[in-house]
């Protein structure tokens, strides 16, 4: 019998969270991964350059970032589904990328009810149908927990690395963490790159005032994560010695409640008495936690077009009416230039220090 | 009379020009009064875009501005939330927020808003969202319940007239073209009637995408677009599968930037091939000449492939 050919499978870059891709890909799935290469300004014009003018800015990015994995030699390409327009990006992605020329297979969740438990068997029997499935299970486990790790890590390091007097060595040691989830390879691997990555953190000696401006980070699912995206806002501002906090992230936003947000909603029912679309729960409910903390500032943070957080800005500004929080509204497109933004987030500082020293 | 006539306003946009039928025959069956707004017009638009988040779509800019012109003016005014009618008919994502954008933006206004919950995938069904709507308006739910089955038997035979008016002008000789967009859309005397209205100057027979039975559109949906998730763009999709070879000329009329017209528009254009296709992305103007010139160029084009120019 002829030997199964391994699929060379690649999703688009996505925040730091493709270790846990390969990871899943690899050692579930049993598949090859192929790392699409970082998003550069030439992902962006080949996306853009492809795309339809006025869909979201993820879509262009990762219409760019499956060109390049397709070139860097990707013969299986993986698109999510979802509840706003990135439900509709699968189809839409295949086509132009076949009308491109491009020769690959696509599979796309949203041609199936993922909702259904059997669904799930199918779309990994697709990726390898030999697959072994105890194994799979113990895996995909491994990949959510490296997942979660990333998110955790990712969270401390943002909140601190503004106040490493070493110059550096805060970076570095996220830097090595991040190197151990890509390389990792078993459940070993993991866990010992975590444990060293708190370790290393937590011994840096940092100096911080005691109390510190803090600025929460609310906004749309990919922009607000994707450091390449946002322009390294979060790097940015932590670097003027701010605490960045951000709820959203996938730990957060999938594998903790995944199944529904209604105990988050408790709080905001005065503000919103429906859900409001996909991430605005979470956003609306982060954005009250974080005034009702008395957080300095607040950033949204969305792509140009993003339906479901236009429409919560509204809200937003209630709450900063409401609890004299100032917040900055800032869009992404493919356009958007590092020095506009430098210059706004400076004038956000100033301000948000200046109200810390008068109030 | 042992109480006020209760008066629900209806903003006249967005999904008042899908489900106006089914609205006012309902509260009407129930005793109750309806006030519309009034017709959009420049006023409208620029006191809605003033309300509204700069980069919102023109359809919700010009629902706030027909909203504000009720507030004040009845009891309640009527903001649905509509999230999906079961998996892959959803609704954009603006209409399950528009019930508390407009209660966020209008906080301070003392008016109050009526709204219903239609989200098939949790269960919640239209059915039971107007018997709910009727019990809070205090009715006896044997009564919401007949005026609900009236209502939607008035939306089914206003429907199916429509679709009927339209098919029979397949019949007629002339040049046809085919206009694929929202309800809320090409019925807008401000965005889509000029555009209708310019066609019929220049003798051109305007037909309408979304004018066909429901749930035939909806099957033939798929033979375009297999995964396609929204409610009104599948509709779209089907009439475009069923005209399509009925027609000389397919409009894309969408308003700026409509986020499910801007991927299945494109995807339209990618997959139907062979008839000509004017993409029109109507925004905010004040003058109609930008839009005319390039329906005149676009009915030249037909009529020079056809050989009649």
């Amino acid at each position: 019998m002829a030997e199964l050919k391994t699929r060379n499978v690649s999703f688009p870059r996505y925040a730091e969270y493709n270790c846990a891709f390969k990871y899943i890909v690899e050692q579930a799935l049993g598949c090859k991964y192929v790392m699409p290469p970082p998003l550069t300004k030439r992902t962006m014009e080949l996306g853009t350059k492809y795309s339809p003018d006025f869909v979201c800015t993820p879509f262009k990015t990762m219409l760019g970032s499956m060109i390049e994995a397709l070139e860097a030699g990707a013969d299986t390409l993986l698109m999510t589904h979802g509840l706003c327009r990135l439900g509709y990006y699968g189809e839409l992605l295949e086509q132009i990328l076949r009308d491109l020329g491009y020769q690959f297979d696509f599979i796309n969740l949203s041609e199936y009810d993922m909702s259904k438990k059997k669904e799930y068997i199918r779309v990994v029997r697709r990726f390898n149908p030999k697959v072994n499935y105890a194994r799979f299970l113990v895996q995909f486990m491994e990949g959510l927990r490296m997942t979660e790790y990333v998110d955790e890590i990712t969270a401390e390091y943002y909140k601190n690395c503004g106040f490493d007097p070493s110059g550096g060595q805060y970076q570095r040691a996220y830097q090595d963490f991040l190197t151990s989830m890509y390389t990792a390879q078993g459940r070993a691997d993991v866990e010992a790159g975590y444990r060293a990555a708190k370790r290393s953190l937590q011994s840096i000696p940092l100096d911080k005032p005691q109390h510190p401006l803090r600025v929460g980070i609310v906004g749309e699912f990919y922009t607000a994560m994707d450091a390449f995206s946002n322009l390294e806002l979060e790097q940015k501002l932590a670097g003027m010695g701010v605490e960045v906090h951000r709820w959203m992230n996938v730990t957060n936003q999938f594998l903790r409640y995944g199944s529904g947000q209604k105990n988050l909603r408790v709080k905001i029912r005065d503000l919103c008495q429906y859900d409001m679309g996909p991430t605005s729960t979470a956003n609306i409910w982060y954005a009250r936690e974080c005034a009702e903390r008395g957080y300095d500032g607040l950033v949204h943070i969305k792509s140009a077009g993003c339906t479901p957080e236009i429409d919560v800005m509204p809200v937003l500004q209630n709450i900063s009416a409401d609890h004299k929080i100032p917040v900055l509204y800032l869009t992404y497109d493919a356009q958007t230039s590092d020095v506009g933004l430098m210059t706004r987030l400076e004038a956000f500082y100033d301000m948000i220090d200046m109200r810390k020293k008068v109030l | 009379m042992d109480k006020q006539t209760i008066t629900i306003g209806l903003p006249r946009a967005l999904l008042y020009y899908r489900y106006y039928a089914l609205w006012r025959t309902f509260f009407q069956e129930l005793g109750m009064e309806v006030a519309v707004s009034a017709p959009t017009d420049r006023d409208i638009l620029d006191r809605g875009a003033a309300l509204a988040i700069d980069e919102a779509c023109l359809s919700l800019k010009i629902y706030l501005g027909h909203v504000a012109a009720l507030v004040g003016k009845c009891d309640y005014i009527l903001v649905p939330r509509v999230s999906n009618f079961g998996r892959q008919r959803s609704m954009c994502t603006r209409f399950e927020s528009t019930p508390d954008l407009v209660r966020g933006v209008f906080r301070d206004s003392g008016q109050e808003f009526l709204s219903y919950e239609v989200d098939g995938e949790q269960k919640k069904t239209e059915e039971d969202a107007f018997l709910g709507l009727g019990k809070r308006l205090g009715c006896p739910p044997k009564a919401v319940r007949r005026a609900y089955k009236q209502a939607k038997k008035a939306e089914a035979a206003h429907h199916k007239a429509r679709v009927q008016k339209y098919d029979q002008q397949y019949r007629h000789d002339g040049l046809k073209v085919l206009i694929a967009a929202h309800s809320y859309v090409i019925d807008d005397p401000y965005m889509g009637r000029p555009v209708t209205d310019y066609l019929k100057r220049a003798g051109v027979i305007p037909l309408r995408a979304d004018m066909a039975d429901r749930d035939t559109a909806l099957k033939k949906s798929r033979e375009l677009s297999p995964t396609c998730k929204w409610e009104l763009s599948r509709e779209i999709l089907g009439g475009i599968a069923l005209r399509q070879n009925d027609v000389d000329g397919i409009i894309l009329l969408s308003a700026f930037p409509c986020g499910p017209d801007a991927m299945v528009n494109e995807l339209i254009a990618r997959r139907v091939k062979g008839v000509p296709m004017l993409n029109l992305v109507l925004d905010s103007q004040s003058g109609t000449a930008g839009v005319e010139t390039r329906l005149e160029s676009f009915i030249d084009i037909i009529r020079f492939q056809e050989g009649k120019l």
